[in-house]
């Protein structure tokens, strides 16, 4: 189910008054029956695998805790892990490999006899198995007591504000909330309620209408000009950092009218004034989990110089994998691997931070539009729908300085630069000004109820309401 | 106190929304009224031809139909009535929504439809746009039934008195300030400026070439739906026993659908056309006297004023032989 969609506005009214109404003890059945219902409706017979990986993983779990051999203890860690990315190998990977040796036998005139695999990728499985593996890895650890109660594991895995598309929440966070008595809270449904709106607004207004330009250069990349493509690889850097955040924003927002408090998953990212100051504010649930699973496990800053660079580039590169099985998302991951590996080897040589306060903010504006275009550049590997593409869009970019195409009339075009211009006015006074014009929750009523009518009247007046489903489902 | 909380919320829940339903309504009553008074630009035009167009030739479709025929033109030749009812963007489900309401009001002697292959492929963007017939839905219940190819929920989505000015909102204050800037069209005609040139042709078939080898590996395929739309456009035709020419207008290479991968889309259309006795299919998509003749394209798809007014002598005489 879309959370931009008329079937979810009534899917979350039922069962947030349901929730509130039930007796404590069934919440969590109303929680999981809604979670089900949420991940059905897109392919109903893909619960079947999200059920395997919270058996396997409840179990593991449980036998983990009552382990006491280390070796033993390591094994099952090890087995829980194989068959969560076995899960996420065979319907996410397997083609893409099978294609990849498919190609290499072709070549020495070998026929490869394993056929393709005639499955849809289950949305948001990179999401929960992550989130699955992170709680077996914690439990291993000692950092989480193994959960015996099926159903509330269940909905750990299963939460629907975040099962397709995060956070990547920690079982010591959301774990002990299921258990909490959540009472109806007027300021957490409130401040919940317009953290969604929020998000609806940056979905429908800025990250749908960008699309409509970026897809129709992307969509045609030999078409066009170098000026048209980086505008479209701009538009596209902001699209889905607002059909991403807009997701995480609903999702947040929903839970916590319910009382739950998730994980922030993202900080302004482009308001970064390097590149590893952008990935602290880039869906930080998944940095955060490959960082605590994956770089401080291979030794993080802790290593040697080579080993350090080489410990970040493997992170970037399997984040790069994690997104998807095209060599796209890989050379994306490269590149951002590349630029925080040569960010770490200038960094000692980069002029401190001016004194003069004019200067200072000139050279934060310089880092900041510099960092914009590294990532900008990544993304037009990470949108194009394949290598070919994505060279023939970075060839054309030599004609830059070219007369633009603006898509389909100055309408579209100029609604999307408003709606840029707007976002980074409002995300550069959250920045910067965070105490002040917080009209939302304004104690003036006039301004309060104004901006909220103002806001919903916005996306009413310039959203678009077939934009169709967020980007990150896919993952 | 749990309740008290929940009836606070509910109470000021339900106040917003009520403050939230007038202003909606105030600035959905403003829109339209700015949207009928328009008296420029292609939401003028689209009023016009639901609510008033009765010439004797109307013709349909997107916006090749808009640049490519001249009703004057098409009326000094012929000696009879036109407008050009096409709208940008559009494709055949429009041509038909617009089409029912016309008939249902007037029966024209003459119906030109100007379609394009690309319009029977798979392509949901054309359904997308059918939200610009919102704002008539009120007064035209006929087009509810195409505004559900838009969303299932869009007639409930109705209840916003704002919402079917959606996206609008530029083109209304553009066309509502500066409308003496805004291009007034002749008739429902809007020919395009400016002329291609042959580096850019070369260009495009460089550019062509290149995507038909990663397009033609995908599979050549109509959509049914868009085939059934075509099929009823020329079923409302032909109940009210009324001329009809489906005309494929010029394009600038003469390979251009091959190049496309539309040519079993453009034989379909070619193969329904044929099964209607009242029906007349012309193909200027290889005509020599357009292809490869830069000068008489404003762009790649379209004609500019010079080659929209010799193709509307060339209709114009076939109209007027024919009838």
């Amino acid at each position: 189910m879309l959370f931009n969609s008329i079937d979810f506005v009534i899917f979350y009214i039922v069962v947030t008054i349901l929730y509130f109404v039930v007796p404590h003890k069934l919440k969590w059945i109303i929680l999981l029956a809604a979670s089900c219902y949420f991940y059905m409706a897109f392919v109903p017979v893909y619960i079947l695998i999200l059920g395997f990986t919270i058996l396997i993983d409840y179990f593991a779990g449980i036998y983990i805790e009552n382990e006491h051999n280390p070796r033993r203890r390591k094994l099952l860690l090890a087995a829980s892990l194989v068959a969560n990315i076995g899960i996420l190998f065979i319907f996410k990977y397997f083609n893409f490999l099978n294609l990849n040796v498919n190609i290499l036998l072709n070549k020495f005139n070998y026929h490869n006899p394993i056929p393709y695999l005639t499955i849809l990728l289950p949305i948001g499985l990179s999401f929960h198995t992550f989130q699955a593996m992170s709680y077996t890895i914690e439990v291993y650890r000692g950092n989480q007591k193994a959960e015996r109660h099926f159903g509330i594991y269940s909905l750990y895995v299963m939460f629907y504000p975040q099962l397709v598309a995060g956070p990547i929440e920690r079982p010591q966070n959301v774990l002990p909330q299921l258990r909490i008595r959540h009472k109806f809270s007027y300021d957490l449904m409130q401040s919940g309620l317009k953290m969604m709106l929020w998000g609806f607004f940056k979905k429908l207004v800025i990250a749908d209408r960008l699309s409509i330009f970026v897809n129709s250069v992307y969509n045609n990349p030999d078409m066009h000009n170098g000026t048209t493509i980086a505008i479209a690889s701009f538009f596209f850097a902001i699209q889905i950092y607002c059909d991403f955040s807009g997701y995480t924003d609903i999702a947040i927002g929903c839970a916590r009218t319910m009382g739950f408090d998730l994980m922030r998953n993202f900080n302004r990212p482009y308001f970064a004034s390097n590149i590893q100051d952008f990935w602290r504010r880039w869906h930080i649930s998944l940095s955060t989990w490959f960082r605590d699973y994956v770089y401080i496990p291979l030794g993080g800053s802790k290593v040697s110089g080579k080993r350090r660079y080489l410990n970040l580039f493997i992170v970037f590169l399997l984040s790069g994998v994690w997104h998807g099985a095209n060599y796209t998302y890989i050379i994306w991951g490269m590149l951002h691997g590349l630029y925080s590996v040569i960010y770490i080897l200038i960094k000692p040589y980069l002029r401190k931070t001016p004194e003069n306060k004019i200067a200072a903010a000139l050279m934060r504006m310089g880092n900041i539009a510099l960092t914009i275009s590294l990532v900008t550049f990544a993304w037009i590997f990470f949108r194009a729908a394949s290598l070919h593409d994505a060279f023939t869009l970075i060839r054309n970019l030599r004609s830059f300085g070219a007369r633009p195409f603006i898509g389909d009339g100055v309408s579209n075009f100029a609604q999307s630069v408003l709606a840029i211009v707007l976002l980074f006015i409002l995300e550069y006074k959250i920045e910067y000004y965070p105490e002040k014009f917080n009209f939302f929750s304004s104690p003036n009523i006039l301004l309060r109820w104004g901006s909220l009518t103002f806001t919903i009247l916005w996306i009413i007046v310039f959203g678009v309401f077939n934009g169709g489903q967020f980007i990150y489902f896919q993952f | 106190m749990k309740n008290k909380l929940v009836v606070r919320f509910l109470v000021r829940l339900t106040v917003f929304s009520l403050v939230l339903i007038v202003v909606d309504r105030l600035v959905g009553f403003t829109l339209k009224k700015i949207y009928f008074n328009q008296r420029v630009g292609q939401f003028s035009q689209t009023t016009y031809a639901i609510d008033s167009a009765r010439q004797d030739i109307m013709i349909f479709g997107s916006s090749r139909a808009v640049r490519h025929y001249s009703p004057t033109i098409l009326s000094e030749i012929s000696g009879l009535s036109c407008y050009d009812s096409g709208r940008d963007g559009l494709m055949i489900p429009y041509s038909t929504a617009i089409e029912e309401i016309s008939l249902s009001r007037h029966i024209p002697k003459l119906i030109i439809l100007d379609i394009s292959p690309r319009e029977l492929g798979i392509d949901k963007t054309k359904y997308e746009k059918l939200s610009i017939l919102l704002p008539y839905c009120e007064e035209h219940q006929q087009f509810i039934k195409y505004i559900k190819e838009v969303s299932r929920y869009e007639p409930e989505k109705l209840f916003s008195k704002t919402y079917p000015y959606n996206s609008s909102a530029f083109i209304l204050a553009n066309n509502s300030l500066f409308s003496k800037s805004v291009e007034k069209d002749d008739n429902g005609y809007l020919p395009l400026r400016g002329a291609m040139t042959r580096p850019e042709v070369k260009d495009y078939i460089k550019r062509m070439t290149v995507r038909s080898k990663r397009i033609r590996q995908n599979t050549e395929l109509a959509e049914a739906k868009a085939v059934n739309y075509f099929k009823q456009f020329l079923d409302n035709a032909a109940k009210n026993k009324i001329k009809t020419i489906v005309i494929i207008s010029p394009t600038i290479l003469n390979n251009a659908f091959y190049l496309d991968n539309q040519t079993l889309e453009r034989d379909l259309i070619e193969k329904i056309a044929g099964e209607y006795p009242n029906v007349t299919f012309l193909d200027f998509s290889t005509d020599p006297r357009f292809n490869y003749h830069p000068e008489k394209f404003a762009d790649v798809f379209h004609l500019n004023k010079q080659g929209s007014e010799e193709f509307s002598t060339i209709i114009a005489q076939q109209i007027k032989a024919n009838l």
